[in-house]
């Protein structure tokens, strides 16, 4: 009840900030800024952004200390490798619409070789073996593919976004095998504990850094929007730097045509 | 979650770069292809110098003290600083900008030095050089205890005829760009009143003692 009545104030907030005044043409600098930093959204971003930001103060931040504190690092880790195994499917059909087969080959063998004698994926063998972990989801996909992000969006709950990778975000769970298998109360409560597990796992690796750029910067939603999205730009640019041939090295070179 | 992933890699740079975490980039001068190993020879031995000073033995005061002498004589903090400005180093007056400089300089201090414990047990590997918009990106490896390795690239100037570390992309972002969005972003919500982040920076280098 009270958080519908906050989600409706935060809603009534939003709607009344509406949108960011652009600077008068006169002053080409501030509005080739304003252009470049593609917020027009921005009164009502930062209204989530704060909202966010109330939860996260009073939920998920304690939550996360508290598993810090009671889990030791190495079964955090096992965690987090359970959780990015889970993940791989999406991945690899990210991999494959990205057209890169050698990154697809990668998350392939990382799902065989993890779940099998990384059991389950609670150890991370296929790193060693050379077949590392890399990024991909839908908005990455789309990214390659040449379309723009669009302005910068703070969404409740799953914070920097953009409608792009919104869109993606949706087309991962779409793609998620979970997402159709089964039903029941079981598959239900194995969903949702996933999804907590997940939420917990990030925001204790986010612990330090949060905490620091809180601490240090004068503007968090400003340095968090530019650090956002210039990682996005670099996990796209990484896709396609991967030029990596398909064909191994130690496969012999194929005759030159003759003619 | 996803988008929360992504938010804890993009935010990760602040972790990704023990030591230099504030020191961000500044002015781009022109760097020719051949200095490119030299550069890289530059940070290599700055970075060995640096992991020897924080796993080194000595008190805090002493390994703090060695720890600033290594930064303020590799990094080009003044050009960092105007970078980060941006457009209202113009329009700041010349002791705005004087006060401007010295506390961006402060600031950068206590966020190295208040850290130091932190880095204990870092390490780092070399990887490749590649020209960057007439500067050098050295990309090297990052390592920690308990932190998955780090992407860290540093950007490397020829100023005055020896290299600086003008910019550290630290996971594909870059810190003075971030630093800049922060300033830039604080200015318009002040009305551009350059003396207002002066003041606001000067809060924050006391707090920090």
């Amino acid at each position: 009840m009270r958080l519908t009545r906050l989600a409706a104030a935060a809603l009534l907030a939003a709607l009344l900030a509406g949108c960011a005044t652009p600077p008068p043409a006169s002053d080409k600098e501030a509005t080739a800024e304003f252009r470049q930093t593609n917020d027009p959204l921005e009164p009502t971003n930062r209204v989530f952004y704060q909202v966010n930001d109330a939860i996260d103060t009073a939920v998920l931040r304690p939550v996360a200390i508290g598993y810090r504190d009671v889990v030791p690092q190495p079964v955090r880790d096992h965690v987090h490798n359970v959780l990015d195994n889970l993940g791989t499917p999406v991945t690899l059909a990210n991999d494959m619409m990205e057209g890169k087969p050698r990154r697809a080959g990668d998350t392939l063998m990382r799902m065989l070789v993890n779940t099998t004698f990384g059991i389950a994926g609670i150890f991370d063998v296929a790193t060693g073996w050379g077949w590392p972990a890399h990024d991909a989801d839908f908005g990455i996909t789309l990214g390659v593919w040449g379309i723009d992000s669009g302005p910068y969006l703070f969404l409740p709950i799953l914070g920097p976004s953009n409608p792009r990778d919104a869109v993606g975000f949706g087309v991962d769970i779409a793609l998620d095998p979970t997402t159709w298998v089964g039903s029941g109360d079981v598959v239900t409560g194995l969903s949702y504990g996933r999804i907590a597990l997940g939420a917990i796992d990030a925001r204790e690796r986010l612990l330090d850094t949060l905490d620091k750029i809180k601490a240090q910067a004068l503007d968090p939603y400003a340095t968090i929007r530019s650090l956002a999205r210039q990682h996005r730009r670099a996990q796209i640019e990484a896709v396609r730097k991967d030029t990596r041939a398909t064909v191994p090295d130690w496969y012999p070179a194929a005759a030159a045509p003759t003619h | 979650m996803l988008q929360r992933r992504h938010l804890l890699r993009a935010a990760s740079i602040f972790a990704a770069a023990p030591v230099f975490l504030s020191v961000w980039g500044g002015f781009a001068a022109p760097a020719r292809a051949d200095a490119a190993a030299d550069d890289a020879r530059f940070i290599e031995a700055l970075g060995k110098d640096l992991v020897a000073v924080v796993n080194g033995p000595g008190s805090t005061a002493e390994k703090q003290a060695a720890l600033l002498k290594l930064v303020d004589a590799a990094v080009d903090v003044e050009g960092i600083a105007r970078f980060c400005l941006g457009r209202f180093w113009r329009v700041a007056t010349p002791s705005q900008q004087e006060n401007y400089v010295s506390l961006f300089h402060r600031v950068m201090q206590n966020n190295i030095t208040g850290r130091l414990g932190q880095y204990k047990g870092v390490s780092f590997t070399m990887g490749r050089t590649t020209p960057r918009d007439g500067d050098v990106g050295v990309a090297t490896v990052v390592t920690q205890p308990g932190q998955a390795p780090a992407d860290v690239e540093w950007i490397v100037a020829t100023i005055g005829g020896k290299p600086q570390i003008v910019d550290v992309m630290a996971e594909g972002t870059s810190m003075r760009l971030t630093q800049r969005s922060d300033y830039t972003s604080f200015l318009s919500h002040n009305n551009d009143n350059v003396q207002a982040l002066i003041d606001a920076m000067r809060k924050q280098a006391l707090a920090a003692n």
